[in-house]
């Protein structure tokens, strides 16, 4: 009960400062994929706008799940140590892994709010039916979270000042998101470029949330990559639970 | 009494240098314990072994009989001590009020900010961003984040170090308070008035070594703690039983005697010897010994301006 208070007013807080008071993450976090999603639907829709948003929804969300994780995570974890607020947190009584939820809770919730308006603004706008059945999407939203949140982490265990976090991180996700099926089907390279980036976590992750929102499909059609996905996430927090320092 | 923290044989090297080298020393319970030194001297890495943040190269600390250097007995430890350090950053652009309360859950407590905030002269500031505070306001914040869960200990770095007269009051109220309330404190300073002012018992740590510790009052006594008084007067010249009084010094038209002898009879036969003499008086002063003349003494070291500017 302690601790459940805890998590509910470290996450109400990590909303306050982190997301309603900056102007600049609001507009990256909720005003962005709106644009990207309409721009990329005429840029790359040939006409059929319907088709490339179908497309573009499910992309965008998992492009934000990347960088929920290497950012959301990752670099605020880095920053928090550099600015030593990990160092005066770990002399309280709260346990650092309710920090670590509540830093979490507040990303994945703002996810689900991104998520329902990316597929609002894409059946409104652009008449996408999303065939999908709502708790297969969550169900493959979490765990595409629980992959990129885990590597995320390893991002902010390995980095020792914000700056190199906030490189790494970068470095990671805008390839991740461009060669990983997000913005642009892999389909129009050639097989032999596709081929490797299909065995990216980011496009397994991505080519399954697609296929389940709107293909429609159960997630049983997607075992295999979901097996590798979540080896991804064992393998990545058991190594930052080696490396991270808390001060 | 066992005491509430014992620190042994204490080393931390950093790489190649050496911040502390050796330190020993026992706090009894409800002691105002202050280390005193210079910047650099090594006063912070001895507390923050003390409370798990920096683990010790060599030697031991126990706190109420844990060991804060292992994760399970500092789980024991945080509710029980209270700190604020000089390097810590909140975030900027949380409110005075939602720290408060954010910690108090912390610690399991219902929150109490407003009266809190009275309490460390924050009041009507509860709704202010930290990124917007002086320096003096987060100090004092700091302190109430540290105070809050009324903790049997409380470590207090440098704690107004950039505080303002006002804000010096503040932390010296509540520091008297938790001696009132039998709490231990123990505080890193390089002001020497506050440390007077404040602690039981004084360390003054040099180069990572302490190299002395008392009260403050024997402390300033083993250092020759005499008075110092001095005389201004033409045609003055101390002969006889005033000549003998102490070890006198004549620059120009001033001399200055340094005694051990108690300084209110010296200066009546000054007064009388002047008069005797006919000479004309200019000034007379007298100035007992301090912990700044011990801190000399001792260290061979100045700690600087500060002791005006805490003052004031």
């Amino acid at each position: 009960m302690k601790i459940l208070r805890m998590l509910l007013a470290q996450t109400r807080m990590n909303f306050n400062w982190y997301l309603f008071r900056d102007g600049e993450m609001m507009f990256w976090a909720l005003a962005m994929p709106i644009f990207f999603l309409i721009l990329f639907s005429f840029a790359f829709g040939f006409g059929n706008a319907t088709q490339a948003s179908a497309f573009l929804v499910p992309g965008l969300i998992g492009a934000q799940v990347l960088s929920l994780g290497f950012f959301g995570v990752g670099v605020m974890l880095a920053q928090f140590r550099e600015q030593k607020v990990l160092r005066r947190i770990y002399l309280t009584p709260l346990p650092p892994w309710v920090f670590f939820a509540a830093l979490v809770l507040y990303r994945l919730t703002l996810l689900a709010f991104q998520a329902c308006i990316l597929t609002l603004a894409g059946s409104l706008l652009f008449h996408v039916r999303f065939t999908g059945q709502p708790l297969n999407v969550v169900a493959m939203l979490a765990i595409g979270a629980l992959t990129f949140v885990s590597l995320g982490t390893l991002v902010g265990a390995v980095t020792k000042t914000m700056e190199s976090a906030n490189n790494l991180a970068s470095v990671l996700t805008v390839p991740l998101a461009f060669l990983s099926d997000a913005y642009i089907p892999l389909d129009r390279f050639p097989a032999a470029v596709s081929a490797p980036l299909h065995l990216l976590p980011s496009t397994q992750f991505i080519d399954a949330l697609r296929g389940v929102m709107t293909g429609g499909e159960p997630l049983t059609h997607f075992t295999g990559w979901i097996a590798i996905l979540l080896c991804w996430a064992l393998a990545a927090m058991l190594l930052s639970a080696r490396v991270f320092r808390w001060v | 009494m066992t005491p509430t923290i014992v620190v042994s044989q204490l080393v931390k090297r950093f790489g190649s240098v050496e911040a502390v080298r050796g330190i020993d020393f026992e706090i009894a319970p409800s002691t105002i314990f202050g280390l005193l030194g210079r910047n650099g001297a090594g006063k912070t890495t001895t507390l923050e072994c003390c409370i798990g943040l920096t683990k010790p190269t060599c030697g031991s600390v126990r706190m109420l009989g844990l060991d804060p250097s292992k994760p399970r007995d500092l789980a024991k430890l945080r509710p029980r001590f209270g700190a604020q350090l000089q390097t810590t950053s909140l975030p900027e652009k949380a409110r005075v009020g939602e720290m408060l309360e954010l910690y108090a859950y912390y610690y399991g407590l219902r929150p109490a900010v407003a009266a809190l905030c009275a309490r460390v002269g924050l009041e009507g500031k509860e709704r202010h961003p930290i990124g917007g505070l002086s320096g003096g306001e987060r100090q004092r914040l700091a302190l109430a984040l540290a105070i809050q869960h009324d903790p049997e200990i409380a470590f207090l770095d440098e704690p107004t170090a950039g505080m303002d007269a006002y804000g010096r009051r503040v932390l010296w109220g509540e520091v008297e308070r938790l001696r009132r309330a039998g709490k231990t404190v123990i505080l890193t300073t390089h002001y020497i008035e506050e440390a007077e002012r404040l602690c039981d018992e004084i360390c003054i740590v040099q180069q990572g070594r302490i190299i002395a510790r008392d009260t403050p009052v024997r402390l300033i006594a083993s250092a020759g703690g005499g008075s110092t008084v001095t005389v201004e007067a033409e045609g003055f010249t101390p002969r006889d039983g005033l000549a003998r009084a102490g070890r006198w010094k004549r620059d120009g038209q001033s001399w200055s005697l340094s005694t051990e002898d108690e300084p209110g009879a010296i200066l009546a036969e000054v007064v009388r010897a002047v008069d005797e003499q006919r000479a004309a008086l200019r000034a007379l002063d007298m100035r007992r010994a301090t912990l700044e003349d011990a801190f000399l003494n001792l260290t061979g070291e100045r700690i600087g301006d500060d002791v005006e500017e805490a003052a004031s």
